[in-house]
């Protein structure tokens, strides 16, 4: 799974996702891509499993780019615990993503099957998504 | 060569923000009409019209006669604004070109004859590192794309911008070196059983090693994947989700188990 090597902080803010994404949000590297049409917070479980649902559904040909990264840790209270006492300790990253933002990439495939495996892609991600495609090809 | 269309427009009275989105509410997308040294004109065209037009490949190639009131005017579309959750178009742009006008643009690359690639064939992935080339041309003499003939070309092989006949007068305006359009790259299975081979070796567990094999296939994720292969290995033996670490790789392996509080 996807998570930074080193960081600054241990513990981040809870914080809120606004508006919609500045960037990321064309076709940069394939021909086929997976935007996200809300905002969300996609754990690296979460980006994991649409990987390899890629990956698997493509034969392990063709090419993929992740282009969202799980950098903000989130912490969660033991079970059983009174509030209080300070903040949880970290236990999984997510990647905050705006809606607009394409999240993965794929090219070296037909057509079918590069739509086949970004809804496969799609259908293991907590938000709203939609397969998009090079200007000119449709 | 570019073929020339026709377009109908609009000129607009007011610009603007709410101007715009005053357009925009009557089914018409605002527009820019600037160049040749003429004060610019605020138009809007038919969005059916421009939406038809612009999931054409060769729409920024194409020359389009606009027909501003009843006045005819020669045009290149130069940018073209969406919307970054819908695409739907929300601004464009269009240059005016007089007939001996030089201009840089962006010409789409089209490959062909895929089946004639032994790399192809043999499982390589075809990689598209340009899909358009910037070049320096006429605006009326603007190729409408360069077709790349894939045919004899095995893995590792590659097809840069000396080996694309430019027509006369078309020259791209990376000058300076020969850069690749595109490679035919081996297949990613030969890279991803290394991996997990190697990732077995150093763990000893499958489910392990596909994590390992996993990021190290997604180029993007380039830098930080090993170090996301290894954390799980060493943090998450007990079937735990990876606690993210503050303190870098080494402190990655079970460090906030150790600092984090217990509550």
């Amino acid at each position: 799974m996807l998570q930074p090597a080193r960081t600054k902080y241990r513990k981040a803010h809870k914080g809120r996702i606004h508006g919609a994404a500045k960037g990321a949000t064309t076709l940069h590297f394939g021909a086929y891509g997976l935007k996200a049409m809300e905002a969300g917070r996609l754990t690296a479980r979460q980006i994991e499993a649409a990987r390899r649902a890629v990956t698997r559904h493509m034969k392990r040909t063709g090419r993929i780019w992740i282009r969202i990264f799980p950098d903000v840790p989130v912490s969660t209270k033991p079970a059983e615990v009174r509030m209080g006492s300070g903040k949880g300790s970290p236990e999984f990253w997510i990647a905050r993503v705006k809606a607009g933002r394409i999240m993965f990439e794929i090219d070296g495939i037909p057509k079918d099957l590069a739509l086949e495996s970004l809804t496969l892609a799609g259908s293991k991600l907590p938000i709203l998504t939609r397969i998009v495609q090079r200007m000119g090809e449709e | 060569m570019a073929e020339i269309m026709s377009f109908k427009v609009q000129a607009r009275e007011s610009s603007g923000t709410g101007a715009a989105r005053a357009v925009r509410r009557t089914g018409r997308i605002p527009g820019i009409l600037y160049g040749e040294n003429i004060v610019p004109t605020p138009i809007s065209v038919d969005a059916k019209q421009l939406s038809e037009q612009m999931h054409r490949k060769s729409f920024f190639v194409t020359l389009y006669e606009l027909d501003i009131d009843g006045k005819k005017q020669r045009v290149l579309p130069r940018d073209l604004q969406l919307d970054p959750v819908t695409d739907i178009p929300l601004h464009i742009d269009f240059l005016r070109v007089g007939t001996g006008t030089r201009i840089r643009v962006s010409v789409p690359v089209a490959v062909t004859n895929e089946a004639g690639s032994p790399g192809i064939k043999r499982g390589g992935v075809l990689n598209i590192v340009r899909h358009e080339i910037e070049v320096i041309c006429r605006a009326d003499a603007i190729p409408q794309r360069f077709t790349i003939d894939l045919d004899g070309l095995d893995v590792g092989d590659s097809v840069k911008i000396s080996a694309v006949k430019l027509p006369e007068g078309v020259r791209p305006v990376i000058a300076d070196r020969d850069f690749t359009i595109l490679t035919i790259a081996a297949p990613t299975v030969v890279a991803d059983e290394a991996a997990a081979a190697a990732a077995a070796a150093a763990s000893g567990t499958p489910a392990e090693a596909e994590a390992v094999s996993a990021a190290g296939a997604v180029p993007a994720a380039g830098a930080a994947a090993p170090a996301a292969g290894a954390a799980p290995a060493a943090g998450g033996a007990k079937g735990a989700p990876p606690a993210p670490s503050a303190k870098g790789a080494p402190a990655a392996k079970g460090a906030p188990a150790a600092k984090g509080k217990k509550k």
